[in-house]
């Protein structure tokens, strides 16, 4: 064996990820996945902007009826927005990756790579790092849509309110793939995979709402907060400190769970 | 000759079922060794055990020269039973990925990917997507991808059994280049493909190891004298055939001290015996006095299959 082209570990993440990344362009879900986030951007501020003329056209309502609607504000659209991709958005990504790990492990693929000497660190931290970077493309894509609609038929947002929700909201889509790649190592099952994620990601926005002052500092109240920082009306408390170092210590956990629930478990592939 | 591999109480059971029940063996530097035995023998849970991808109930597998801290993977090269890629990539693209996967520099992964591809016949292929590749040509991919970084040992199972009479054949000339050059153990259910290549054979049943050793070793001390016969399937030459296995089956020899063992299959009886001149003459005279009707008799010796069905029936 020759020792010279030798390289460390890092180079054979690069190589994971570039794999992951080819897959994700070869696939096209570098594309449609942030389509349907674009799509979901546009159609808030637009519909909004047209409600009463879909109403006049749509409904049975007697000639003549006067509808007249008090345009929300800026804000209001972006924060709407924010809950749309909290919905659909979610559920394309997650059915996207419910099987990042489990798909692999059945059919096969994952018994050549892992008998390679990769890391078991390497090989998922490959994937979380695409399941990240198609997040987030996707919800800048669908966000940045939004503001250009709602600048054009509402009115003002301004930059800081855009950057403030979009971090937030990023790293509550950034738990998401992290438990998607946590369920998708515990299961063999793909469907139930994301079944499980959907659920714990409803539960927590749910905790949130209902006890904030019990469930206010988990992950679920990032989509409050999103949507706070989009009003201004956000209020930079310890609370929300916690939440922002709760969140990513969950989402380091769910990364080391699952390299440490791969390494153990009894046949790898 | 250095031992490379050491297997010592290896066993791995799934839930109530013992799949491998504690073997042992070594395998030499530079040979080839075949794992064999019927479906379900254990062959498949034990070469996944020794790629490291199912962790064994107990025992211990040493790979010479490991210290403790080295990845033994860096020295295995693996082909799996029916290998699964990515569809959409090319075949040179997972050589390549396969490559930097065990440490090699982008371009020296590229040239050694495309090297092994052109020696696995895959070179016009090269730049297809390996979703229409067929099932030899998967194959040959996958002894490309395993032998990328040139390991020290090829673990291979059940690598032809998949295919065709002409892409088993490629495949079959392919390992007897490579085991030139590294050393090779890999499982099958044929004999046949054990006997053309290797030079060692272990053959498991019920996940215990039936018999192991060098295939000539093997062939010389389980060579046994047979006589085969064939006969009209009339009643007269029935009942004394049959007569003949139950008194070597009572006696277990001792009434009828020239014949070890007798097999009745239809109109054929087969006799394991101890001495071939003295067997011979008194079966022609028995023949004779019974007036059986005989259509055949072939004096010879046991083949390896003989053997292989022994020790697989037990």
């Amino acid at each position: 064996m020759s020792k010279g082209g030798k390289k460390g570990g890092t180079s054979r993440y690069g190589a994971l990820l570039g794999k992951e990344m080819l897959e994700l362009a070869r696939s096209m879900k570098l594309v449609w996945v942030p389509l349907v986030f674009v799509a979901l951007g546009i159609m808030q501020p637009v519909s909004i902007y047209y409600m009463p003329l879909i109403l006049e056209h749509g409904g049975n309502l007697p000639e003549g009826t006067v509808i007249e609607m008090p345009m929300p504000l800026p804000s209001e659209v972006m924060s709407g927005t924010l809950s749309q991709f909290g919905v659909i958005g979610i559920l394309v990504l997650v059915l996207v990756y419910m099987g990042v790990v489990s798909g692999e492990r059945s059919s096969g693929t994952a018994s050549l790579i892992l008998v390679k000497p990769v890391s078991i660190m390497a090989y998922l931290g490959s994937k979380l790092t695409a399941m990240l970077l198609l997040a987030l493309l996707s919800l800048l894509c669908g966000y940045l849509a939004a503001w250009y609609y709602t600048d054009l038929l509402i009115g003002k947002f301004a930059f800081g309110e855009f950057l403030g929700s979009f971090l937030l909201y990023g790293l509550w889509l950034a738990f998401a793939m992290a438990a998607t790649l946590l369920f998708s190592t515990i299961l063999r099952s793909s469907a139930g995979a994301a079944a499980c994620v959907l659920v714990l990601l409803a539960l927590l926005s749910i905790a949130a709402n209902l006890a904030p002052h019990f469930a206010g500092w988990l992950p679920g109240a990032l989509n409050s907060y999103a949507a706070q920082a989009a009003n201004s009306t956000i209020e930079y408390t310890d609370v929300f400190v916690w939440v922002i170092v709760c969140t990513v210590l969950l989402i380091a956990g769910a990364y080391a769970l699952s390299c440490t629930l791969l390494r153990n478990s009894a046949t790898i592939d | 000759m250095s031992t490379l591999l050491e297997v010592s109480g290896l066993s791995r059971s799934f839930g109530s079922v013992q799949a491998v029940n504690g073997i042992e063996f070594s395998v030499g530097e530079g040979r080839c060794v075949a794992l064999l035995g019927p479906n379900g023998a254990g062959k498949t849970t034990t070469i996944r055990m020794l790629a490291g991808l199912l962790k064994p109930t107990s025992g211990a597998i040493k790979y010479a020269g490991q210290s403790e801290r080295a990845d033994v993977r860096e020295g295995i090269g693996y082909l799996p039973q029916s290998p699964a890629f990515y569809p959409w990539m090319t075949g040179l693209e997972f050589a390549v990925y396969a490559g930097k996967l065990c440490g090699l520099g982008g371009r020296e992964a590229g040239r050694s990917a495309g090297e092994w591809l052109e020696r696995v016949g895959l070179k016009d292929a090269a730049k297809r997507k390996i979703g229409g590749y067929s099932g030899g040509m998967k194959q040959r991919l996958g002894l490309a991808q395993a032998l990328i970084h040139r390991p020290k040992l090829l673990i291979m199972d059940e690598p032809v059994s998949a295919l065709d009479p002409v892409g088993r054949r490629e495949v079959l000339e392919l390992i007897r280049e490579l085991k030139r050059e590294t050393t090779v153990l890999f499982s099958t259910h044929v004999l046949h493909d054990a006997e053309e290549l290797c030079e060692d054979i272990i053959i498991i049943n019920k996940g215990d190891i039936a018999l192991q050793g060098s295939l000539e070793g093997i062939r010389n001390s389980y060579r046994k004298p047979i006589i085969e016969l064939t006969m009209e399937p009339d009643e007269g030459s029935s009942r004394w055939a049959r007569e003949l296995v139950a008194s070597v089956a009572a006696g277990q020899g001792g009434s009828n001290p020239l014949l070890a063992d007798a097999m009745l299959q239809g109109n054929e009886l087969r006799l394991s015996v101890r001495e071939m001149e003295e067997a011979r003459s008194h079966l022609l005279r028995s023949i004779v006095d019974n007036e059986v009707k005989l259509v055949r008799l072939q004096a010879g010796y046991s083949t390896l299959e003989d053997l292989f069905m022994k020790v697989v029936r037990i």
